[in-house]
């Protein structure tokens, strides 16, 4: 007998509410669909007919909450070369310190939510704890936590100051000394092990095939990173290595563990990336061209096309611009979010698993898990609604059956 | 193949190209290239599977955009072909234009599995005819979105009144 049990699709904090409908039977998942269209916001629409390039860089911030970054560092480059804006040197070096305070503190919030689906809540408050530290200096250098409004087109809005320096290289000793003790609490420990070791398998074929983006592909053994392969901003200085699994465990599985082990080696490749640009940091002005008026007369006057692309958090970020003479707007904007990629992996993923291996799985892609808040059990014509809590629930169970 | 490799190999399918380029870094000093061919309908299914067969790596598929241009519509399939190695990776994006009369393009999804949403985007937001594509269900606008409505164009079939898109919206 199989059931279908959808997972989604709608939340607040999902920036795409998404439903998967798992087929399943009994325990076993046999199909999976995904449901992208819950909540359309239209925002490339906004971009291309309501807003001004410099309103749709504050909308394009406003795509995700947690990589908040990411989309304004995308359209910014796309404009730029495009528009053939030069970017001063100071300004390359701090967006690239920018680019991985988040990476750091988006790693840090996934490794605690994954340690929450496996019902490890001491290790999730750990984890949050610690990440108070970088969400700290984020408000020390920007005056905000979440989004920072940082990014303009020719440059940055705000500089690192002198007095912020001490505090940034305070925060990078504290994670590195932590490191080993994280690394120990994620990797290796039985339980965790257990329940993510040989789960979710991505094999690199499906991975490549499926155009997976970023600690995804990474885990599956592909060495794809944009910092790399085609250096932006002043990411050329720092020679970034794309990080698979088999640095540090011997091998690559593809499975929900080597997700894991990718994330926490990038955070400490984060911490020496900033470590260097710190040490490294020239001098001089942060933007091009103050006067936005005079930056946004210059897009108006401009017919090009380009691409941004930015390694963020969750994988590789893409959006194409078309700038057309005459226009106040973009005339096209495409934006690709790492997750649009991502959540094609998971029907790979999640077959032949059961239905309490879905929160860890779904998560380890690093989407926004709110997705699993509600879910309904459709038996032969009586619905029963299982709750976030209960899938949770469900997981915590199995985590201790495997204790046993 | 690097830059040049892949220029020699498609130049052949290609109706133009064109290099676009960028510089970055601060003390080492690179040029972030892509490489840009307009390609006819009929032979994107050719010149993607040559991209494939000829690759050291499956190509990367990164997303396809495209743009309303008044008589035609544009569509640009961006790829990414020998990431792994530093500064080896070429970009390539192949730009197709349709005439609206006839507005169809062939899937991609037998050959390249992951351009799945990015057509069916094309398909709800342009409302371009993917041929060949089974699974034709919106990706992103819902189920109740009106027909004949396609958020991306620029003309006569583009949406006004937003809010009023829906039934049972009041004022």
């Amino acid at each position: 007998m199989k059931y279908t049990v959808p997972i989604g699709p709608i939340h607040p904090a999902l920036k795409e509410p998404i439903l998967l409908s798992c087929s399943v039977e009994g325990e076993k998942i046999v199909d999976v669909d995904v449901t992208a269209s819950q909540n359309h916001r239209g925002i490339e629409w906004i971009g291309m007919n309501r807003n001004n390039p410099i309103q749709t860089l504050y909308v394009s911030e406003r795509i995700c909450g947690i990589c908040n970054l990411c989309h304004p560092a995308c359209l910014a480059m796309a404009v730029e070369e495009a528009a053939d804006i030069e970017v001063p040197e100071r300004a390359e070096y701090i967006r690239v310190i920018q680019g991985e305070l988040e990476r750091i503190h988006s790693h840090l919030l996934w490794a605690g939510v994954a340690a929450h689906e496996l019902g490890f809540d001491t290790l999730l408050h750990y984890t949050w704890m610690i990440r108070e530290k970088v969400m700290d200096i984020l408000e020390t250098v920007n005056g905000n936590r979440v989004t920072k409004a940082i990014m303009t087109y020719g440059g940055v809005r705000r500089d690192i100051t002198k007095e912020s320096i001490p505090k940034i290289q305070e925060m990078l000793t504290y994670y590195d000394q932590l490191f080993n003790k994280l690394a120990k609490l994620f990797l290796e420990d039985k339980t965790i092990k257990m329940r993510t070791r040989d789960i979710g398998i991505l094999t690199k074929k499906d991975a490549l095939q499926l155009a997976a983006a970023g600690p995804t592909t990474r885990a599956s053994g592909v060495k794809k990173d944009v910092r790399q392969d085609t250096p932006y901003f002043a990411y050329p200085d720092f020679r970034v290595k794309a990080l698979t699994p088999d640095i540090h465990t011997g091998k690559t599985v593809g499975d929900t563990y080597d997700r894991i082990v990718v994330r926490l080696l990038e955070v400490k490749q984060s911490v020496d990336i900033i470590k260097q640009a710190l040490e490294n940091l020239p001098a001089g002005e942060i933007i091009s061209e103050p006067k936005i008026p005079k930056i946004l007369n210059k897009i108006k006057k401009t017919s090009g096309e380009a691409i941004g692309r930015h390694e963020a958090p969750r994988g590789e970020d893409i959006h194409y611009v078309k700038l057309k003479e005459g226009d106040e707007h973009l005339y096209s904007w495409k934006v690709r979010a790492p997750t649009y990629s991502n959540i094609m992996s998971w029907k790979p993923m999640l077959l032949n698993h059961q239905i309490a291996d879905i929160p860890i799985v779904a998560a380890s892609i690093d989407p926004c898990i709110s997705c699993t808040n509600r879910v309904i059990i459709v038996e032969e014509g009586s619905e029963k609604i299982l709750t976030h809590n209960d899938l949770h629930h469900l997981s915590r169970k199995k985590t201790k059956e495997v204790r046993k | 193949m690097n830059l040049e490799e892949v220029i020699e190999l498609l130049k052949g399918m290609a109706k133009k190209y064109r290099i676009q380029s960028k510089m970055a870094g601060v003390k080492k000093k690179v040029e972030r290239k892509s490489l840009w061919i307009d390609v006819d309908r009929d032979k994107l299914l050719e010149i993607v599977q040559l991209v494939v067969d000829n690759s050291t790596e499956f190509p990367h598929f990164c997303v396809a955009s495209t743009s309303d241009m008044g008589e035609t519509v544009e569509v640009i399939y961006h790829f990414t072909i020998n990431y792994g190695k530093p500064l080896e990776e070429v970009q390539i994006n192949f730009k197709v234009n349709l005439p609206k009369k006839d507005l169809w393009i062939p899937t991609l999804t037998k050959i390249v599995p992951g351009t799945i949403f990015s057509e069916r985007e094309l398909h709800e937001m342009m409302g371009i005819e993917i041929k060949g594509l089974q699974d034709t269900r919106h990706l992103f606008l819902t189920t109740d979105f009106p027909k004949g409505v396609y958020p991306w164009r620029r003309d006569e079939t583009g949406p006004k009144n937003l809010n009023k898109l829906y039934e049972g919206w009041k004022q």
